[in-house]
């Protein structure tokens, strides 16, 4: 059992009892396939549900109403409306920060599944509309345009024109190429419209929607998806971090410049220990003065904390982060968390290989101090620029040496003309990863960095062969 | 993994089809059984019409969008087969099925294995909207009225009299005899 | 005991029990109550008195205000197709008074805990109801509620039957209106032509509607007729020119000779 310089954690929300001596290569393992089983359920899940809101349906008689172009196109209509609404729902529920999802794939993957079924969802709710449109027009003998007035009379019909109207909005303003105009807070904002939109298009669902009949057990399987979904939202979104927040009373108790633009934050509180974070993972931060109130920010602990402190290290990327670097002493702090994968929670394999760049030391400083391992069993290299880019180095080569790892250090630029994430120096000497790491197979791979930076490695990494669960990444661009 | 994953989205997803459809296609007997109505050729227009008609009187007023889906299974239009030995004679009831205007459950009856009449049991009874479709003054011949022409009646109900008219009424005829 | 006995231009019979014969003379009293406010005929009545100008509207009695609104209320429910005014403006509140009265007789037999009853104005039959909640008096003799029929005359030989069917609670009230025999107090909404019911019968839960209702389907033809079935919870049977005839569901059931 090695002795710590530093104090751990206590008995963390996600584990059942502290660990006295690092877990075997089987331990890993093990945690790894339960994790992988649990993600794998997720996805059937998520299959299942577009299946289900199909079989409402059929439990309809919907098979049956295919008898006519008329009836073909209104029923092809309502099955896009039941799997486009269904869709949106799995993206409330992604986006809702349910600590079993973060757990399992880590927040920033269910973003990135949330963001790919927003433009289906909207096509399939757009096709939902103009389908019944036609339809329903068809039938009657009428065009398109004409069924507008019949359909806008029905009850809560103009609500949900309305909310189609927002998610479109709301779809639109999230891509890539329009969110670029916005602020981060903007185009949050406009996104938050989609809780309206859902809310509005609930009631014409269930007056006028047939499938969903008073009565049937189709409609109380549809009111639960919605119950389950805000319910989420409004539990681990709000509830959650603001009861956590009102809890430990973070307040700003020091704020440090360490090196040129970057800046650490030493935060006071109470009970931080259990906060339950684990090393590696991070929080969304808000900072209650008048300027900085409304922005909120993802940083990861830079540190375990103790009972009554935290630390975080920001580096001055743009205006938002520049304003941290001025918040006065005593300022309040509310938190929501903790979120993220990168963590010993995610370890599959029983070495462990460490590659960090600039600032993405913070989350492995505070990953090193609480990761499990025995002297010997971990590898970490260390990258900068300039040396002036090296802080926190010294307290990483303290635990390292303490803990029995072995610790590189790369200082110095890139190779000109060569896309490498070494040095000119090492590339010329031919160091590779194979060369740095020799037992690469057998251990799970952080990294963490600038973004540009952090693709050339883990291209790198994915290329040496090891399996794509053991590479953990960990990005701060979403 | 990820084949796992992609293995098992298809078979419940599948699975969970098929259970909707099933649930969408069954009829239940009077007896509670569950039962799969077959429709031989020459009642398929018949059956065929009553569903249509369903939907085109709705779809006509152009405002009632989306209610007819669930009144379908009563009447059992889906095909499921060659009706090898169909049911045995008699009527059987649809179970009560939920609609927007309220609950619609229909009867059917089977003569010589095939549908012979639809009889609607409930057609609604929430609001305005659904009293449309069930209580509208529909013509009667004269022989329906017959046998309650003979009934004792305690009171005649008529345009208003005069005090003349009344005279030669039946009401006076009625007072006289003290009923 | 059925007692018959003229009001209002038209004859009234009331059957009641033979215990509570005694309540004639209060009944009597309410028709000649109303007959004496609302008369076209006494040129003393308060709506004649209005009619010739002697005395403002604003300045009538609250009950005689009371019923022209009732009966306003009932031509924006029917749009136009009942109304109490005549063609020159005169408030003529005679189709809706007749069936008020009834509506009070009935109200004050209740009251007074009559058990079984049946009053007959006109042809507007109103019966107590039958099975009902009606409050049990200790003297009162046990009665067998029985469900009272009431037959509807035929339009062109009104000492024929047309049928008979079945008044049971709630359906307690019928009313029958027609132009076979001049009801000049239908005044039709802007129409001339000729009328498409010649009779007119309504069964509803109470005597106004059914009144006001077989008034207005006679004053507005066929497509009145269904919407009235549409928007009312009532029972119709109708007589067109030809002798043909339209009933709505309910009705037919009632219309079983067996109880």
């Amino acid at each position: 059992m090695t002795t710590q310089a530093h104090p751990r954690a206590s008995a963390q929300r996600d584990r059942k009892a502290v660990r006295t001596r690092p877990a075997s290569g089987a331990d890993y393992r093990r945690t790894f396939a339960r994790r992988a089983r649990r993600s794998d359920l997720m996805v059937m899940a998520l299959w299942a549900s577009g299946a289900a809101a199909a079989a409402l349906f059929l439990a309809s008689g919907g098979a049956t109403q295919f008898s006519s172009l008329a009836e073909s196109i209104t029923s092809v209509g309502i099955l896009a409306g039941l799997i486009g609404t269904d869709s949106i729902l799995v993206m409330l529920v992604l986006a809702a920060r349910i600590p079993v999802i973060d757990r399992t794939i880590g927040h920033d993957r269910a973003i990135a599944v949330h963001r790919s079924l927003g433009k289906p969802a909207l096509y399939l709710l757009l096709g939902h509309g103009a389908l019944l449109l036609v339809g329903y027009g068809m039938a009657v003998g009428i065009n398109p345009i004409a069924e507008i007035g019949p359909m806008l009379s029905l009850p809560d019909m103009p609500l949900a024109f309305i909310g189609l109207g927002l998610m479109i909005a709301v779809v639109v303003s999230s891509l890539v190429a329009v969110r670029r105009r916005f602020s981060y807070e903007g185009w949050h904002l406009i996104h938050l419209l989609s809780y309206v939109s859902v809310a509005f298009a609930l009631p014409h669902q269930l007056s006028v929607g047939g499938v969903l009949a008073d009565g049937s057990l189709q409609r109380v399987y549809w009111i639960a998806l919605y119950v389950i979904a805000l319910g989420s939202i409004v539990t681990f979104r709000f509830a959650e971090p603001l009861v956590s927040s009102l809890r430990h009373r973070m307040r700003v108790a020091a704020v440090t410049e360490i090196a040129p633009g970057v800046t650490t934050i030493q935060l006071a509180g109470n009970d931080l220990r259990t906060l339950g974070a684990s090393g590696g993972q991070f929080f969304i931060w808000r900072f209650w003065t008048p300027r900085t109130w409304w922005h909120s920010h993802p940083i990861s602990l830079s540190a375990m904390p103790t009972a009554s402190s935290a630390r975080i290290t920001v580096r001055n990327l743009g205006a938002g982060s520049a304003q941290l670097t001025t918040i006065p002493v005593g300022t309040r702090v509310s938190i929501e968390g903790p979120y993220g994968l990168f963590s010993d929670a995610a370890r599959t394999s029983p070495k462990l290989t460490i590659i960090a760049a600039g600032i993405g030391v913070t989350p492995v400083r505070a990953l090193l101090e609480q990761s499990s391992f025995a002297p010997g069993e971990a590898t970490i290299l260390l990258r900068a620029s300039a040396v002036d880019e090296t802080y926190h180095w010294d307290e990483i080569r303290a635990i390292a040496t303490a803990k029995g790892a072995t610790c590189y250090s790369m200082v110095g630029h890139r190779p000109h003309g060569v896309d490498s994430w070494m040095t000119a120096a090492d590339y010329e000497r031919g160091v590779t990863l194979q060369s740095a790491f020799p037992d690469l197979a057998d251990s799970d791979v952080f990294l963490c960095g600038p973004t540009a930076w952090l693709d050339l490695i883990e291209a790198d990494v994915h290329a040496s062969g090891i399996r794509p669960h053991q590479i953990h990444a960990e990005r701060f661009d979403w | 993994m990820r084949t796992r994953a992609i293995l098992g989205s298809i078979l419940a997803s599948t699975s969970v089809l098929i259970v909707g459809y099933q649930a969408g296609v069954s009829v239940t007997m009077s007896d509670g059984t569950s039962l799969s109505l077959p429709v031989d050729a020459a009642t398929n227009g018949t059956t065929g019409s009553t569903s249509g008609g369903t939907s085109t009187s709705t779809d006509g007023s152009g405002t009632e969008t989306g209610s007819t889906g669930s009144s379908t299974p009563s009447t059992g239009t889906s095909t499921e087969g060659p009706a090898a030995s169909g049911p045995t004679d008699g009527t059987y009831t649809g179970s009560s099925v939920s609609t927007r205007f309220g609950n619609v459950q229909v009867a059917v009856t089977i003569a010589a294995g095939s549908i012979t009449d639809v009889t609607a049991l409930q057609l609604t009874d929430d609001d305005g909207r659904s009293i449309q479709i069930s209580n509208r003054a529909a013509p009667i011949l004269r022989s329906e009225v017959l046998s309650s022409q003979s009934a004792r009646v305690s009171n005649v109900s008529g345009a208003t009299y005069t005090t003349d008219a009344y005279l030669t009424s039946l009401q006076s005829a009625l007072d006289q005899a003290g009923v | 005991m059925r007692r018959a006995f003229s009001t209002m231009g038209t004859m009234a019979s009331i059957a009641l029990p033979d215990a509570w014969a005694s309540e004639i003379t209060e009944l009597q009293r309410i028709f000649r109550a109303i007959d004496e406010r609302y008369s076209l005929y006494l040129p003393d009545s308060e709506l004649s008195m209005i009619a010739s100008g002697r005395t403002l509207l604003a300045d009538a009695s609250a009950t005689l205000l009371a019923s022209y609104a009732r009966a306003l209320e009932w031509r924006s429910a029917t749009g136009g197709n009942f109304s109490p005014h005549r063609p020159d403006g005169t408030i003529d509140l005679n189709g809706i008074v007749k069936a008020e009265a009834i509506e009070q007789a009935g109200e004050y037999l209740t009251a007074v805990g009559c058990p079984q009853w049946s009053v007959n104005v006109g042809g507007d039959i109103l019966v107590s109801p039958t099975g009902g909640a009606t409050p049990a008096t200790a003297s009162a003799a046990p009665l067998v509620p029985r469900v009272m029929r009431a037959g509807i005359a035929e339009p062109l030989s009104p000492t024929e039957l047309l049928c008979s069917l079945k008044l049971r609670h709630p359906r307690r009230a019928i009313a029958t209106s027609g132009s076979a025999q001049r009801g000049d107090h239908i005044w039709r909404a802007g129409s001339t032509g000729p009328v498409s019911f010649i009779q007119v019968s309504v069964v509803a839960n109470d005597i106004v509607t059914a009144d006001v209702l077989a008034t207005t389907i006679v004053a507005g033809g066929e497509e009145v007729l269904d919407e009235v079935t549409d928007r009312w919870d009532v029972d119709v049977i109708t007589v067109d020119r030809s002798g043909a005839l339209r009933t709505t569901p309910g009705l037919l059931r009632a219309l079983s000779p067996t109880a």
